[in-house]
């Protein structure tokens, strides 16, 4: 009789010690599916996120030791800056590199306005220094869509569009600020600068949200986020004509984040920035926020799938040993009638192997359930920003886990069962009777 | 004519507790041999010794002019013997026919038929068998794997004595009919003098009675 019968009548006999073997490596072959999954689907989403985000690179005044001797005004002593400027002939250099794909900048706090004609959410004093009541801060920038605030995921656009580069006298205000004074997108507000000492009209091109509430402790108006917005930088330009001559920070957005230092390298050779009084670096800030939690999930799940693989081969082997202790006198029985000790290794793996392969098979369809509930549940958990989050079983892993995991099978069949196969026929068939 | 033989053969179990010291014998194929001796003299040792299941100390086990050693022990086990044990040592998980069909690829109910096996019982599961029946079946293992030497340990131990008769008949009969070399261990007396050679082993020593 072939190994192969003996191990189909053992398989077929032993009902129990089949269906326990099956269901052990059914649920440790689901797991390890599900996990690769949720790997795969853990890096699909990062790269998604790299390309979603890109790389940033900031170009920055150096304001050390180019602050001037200080100037007395009626407020006390002002210090202004004397480097260079981000002046648009630096910008069309940069925009035109190999690997930049976008700029913008971003003024905070670089235009201050009174309401001419709508009023802020009032804060605990009341600082009105302009005819118009007080002021409040606004960011001027080339593309809203890319400050900080929104790109972070802070603020959401809840109507109308962004700022563009090409745009003048428009401004984005908070959702609150537009429920407070009834206005919409497409209104027309007025604001005085105390700056420019001058009134100008700005059109609301889009309104956000996520300034969270209007209530708090703020000191003064511009303290509170909803009093906040946006304005082109056009108009700024248009207003400080004699004063404002280029931007004074500039993000320049990367592609492929994962070459960003060439990019980074191309524009810091640029002629139009040599002896200038600007600093430019890499920021991986918001790259980092959204994809850290994402790596340290993968992580986890390598972690897990390792200690799957390892908790699966040694319960195995247990079950194993515990069965070929219980089979000894079968062994002593194949040995004494001249099988080889292969023979009956063969048969053991035999067994093993057509268990395995049924229940992996069978883990297939029990991990592509899995892997949907997974999928959702760390999508939840992992927030994993803007990029979608999608957990697959895929066949091309099938293939390596079918091989990877008959060898751990060999293994683990050839841990357990050696020791008995090794003694000698007489020991085994001596200690038996 | 001389089948199988030992010569000169020492066994001693941890290289210090001597069991079998310098014995030599001849066993022809035909007849059938009784080893008695008391309890704990070495007759289960002799046996696995001829039969390939461990190697001598000293000395060699000759099967056909030929030291077994030479073509390994598993295919002596193989080709040259059978085993009988006193607890019958058959695999739980099959049925007769297929604890016979282990050694042979003939079909195993004639041989298990001849030795009064119904049909019904060669396909019942082994343990549901009454331990006559399950030596029955030991012996057609033997029988069907066409060893020329079968080397039987108290194989009767288990067995009522009308049932133990009969199972000494079959053996006979294979070493008279079927031209067998059988070498039986026995405690019996009554069952050693159906046995064509008598031999007696004590203190070491292996002498024909
Ligand atoms: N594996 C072993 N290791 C050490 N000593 C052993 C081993 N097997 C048997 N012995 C010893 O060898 C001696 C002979 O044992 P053996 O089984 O051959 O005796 P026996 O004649 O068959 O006895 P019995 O009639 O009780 O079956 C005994 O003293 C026994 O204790
Ligand atoms: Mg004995």
């Amino acid at each position: 009789m072939s190994f192969l019968k003996r191990a189909v009548l053992y398989c077929f006999r032993q009902r129990l010690k089949t269906a326990i073997l099956f269901l052990v490596l059914t649920l440790i072959a689901a797991f390890l599916l599900t996990s690769l999954a949720i790997r795969d689907g853990v890096r699909k989403s990062t790269a998604q996120v790299q390309t979603a985000i890109g790389g940033k690179i900031e170009l920055n005044l150096d304001t050390e030791g180019h602050m001037g001797g200080g100037e007395q005004n009626q407020w006390g002593t002002a210090y202004y800056y004397t480097g260079d400027l981000i002046t648009q002939d630096i910008v069309d250099a940069i925009k035109k590199v190999d690997g930049v794909v976008d700029y913008n900048s971003e003024g905070t706090g670089s235009y201050y306005g009174a309401g001419v004609d709508f009023k802020y959410l009032p804060a605990a004093f009341d600082l009105s220094y302009t005819p118009y009541g007080e002021s409040s801060s606004y960011t001027a920038t080339l593309s809203s869509e890319k400050c900080a605030h929104f790109q972070r995921g802070e603020y959401k656009l809840v109507d109308g569009r962004h700022i563009q580069p090409e745009d003048s006298h428009t401004c984005l205000i908070s959702k609150e600020l537009a429920d407070y004074n009834h206005l919409s997108v497409g209104d027309q507000i007025q604001m005085y600068s105390l700056d420019a000492e001058d009134i100008t009209s700005f059109e609301i091109v889009g309104i956000f949200d996520g300034t969270k509430g209007t209530e708090g402790n703020a000191l003064t108006v511009d303290e509170i986020p909803a009093n906040c917005g946006y304005i082109d930088y056009a108009t700024l330009f248009e207003l400080f004509q004699d004063k404002i001559d280029g931007y004074d920070q500039l993000t320049i957005f990367v592609e492929d984040p994962v070459n960003i230092q060439n990019v980074y390298d191309r524009i810091a050779a640029l002629p139009e920035l040599k002896d200038k009084t600007l600093k430019l670096d890499i920021n991986t800030e918001t790259y980092d926020v959204v994809s850290s939690p994402l790596e340290s999930l993968e992580k986890l799940i390598h972690t897990t799938i390792l200690f799957i693989s390892l908790v699966g081969v040694a319960v195995l082997t247990l079950l194993l040993t515990i069965w070929i202790r219980g089979r000894k006198r079968e062994i002593g029985i194949l040995l004494s009638i001249g099988k080889n000790k292969a023979n009956i290794l063969f048969q053991i793996f035999t067994e093993t192997l057509a268990v395995t392969i049924l229940s992996f098979t069978s883990s297939i369809p029990l991990s592509y359930l899995t892997a949907e509930k997974a999928g959702t549940f760390f999508l939840s958990k992992a927030a994993a920003a803007n990029a979608g989050f999608h957990v697959e079983v895929q066949a091309s892993y099938l293939a390596p886990f079918y091989l990877i995991g008959i060898l751990l099978i060999a293994i683990s069949v050839l841990a357990s069962s050696w020791t008995v196969v090794c003694q000698k026929p007489n020991d085994i068939l001596m200690k038996m009777d | 004519m001389c089948i199988i033989k030992v010569c000169n053969v020492t066994y001693s179990y941890d290289g210090t507790r001597t069991v079998l010291r310098n014995i030599s014998a001849e066993f022809e194929a035909g007849n059938m041999y009784a080893i008695l001796g008391p309890s704990g003299c070495g007759k289960t040792t002799l046996l696995s010794l001829l039969g390939g299941l461990d190697s001598p100390t000293q000395g060699q086990v000759i099967f056909q002019g030929e030291d077994i050693m030479k073509q390994g022990l598993a295919y002596h086990r193989k080709r040259h013997v059978s085993f009988i044990f006193q607890s019958y040592n058959l695999i739980d998980y099959m049925t007769p026919a297929e604890n016979v069909a282990l050694t042979s690829s003939l079909p195993p109910l004639p041989v298990l038929e001849s030795l009064g096996l119904t049909k019904e019982e060669a396909k019942r599961n082994v343990k549901k068998l009454s331990g006559g029946q399950q030596q029955r079946v030991a012996i057609a293992r033997s029988l069907a794997c066409d060893a020329k030497v079968i080397l039987a340990d108290e194989p009767t131990g288990n067995l009522d004595e009308d049932t133990a008769s009969s199972i000494i008949t079959i053996l006979k009969s294979c070493a008279h009919e079927k031209k067998k070399c059988v070498i039986v261990v026995t405690h019996s007396n009554d069952l050693a003098k159906q046995a064509d050679v008598i031999l007696r082993l004590k203190k070491g020593e292996l002498k024909p009675i």
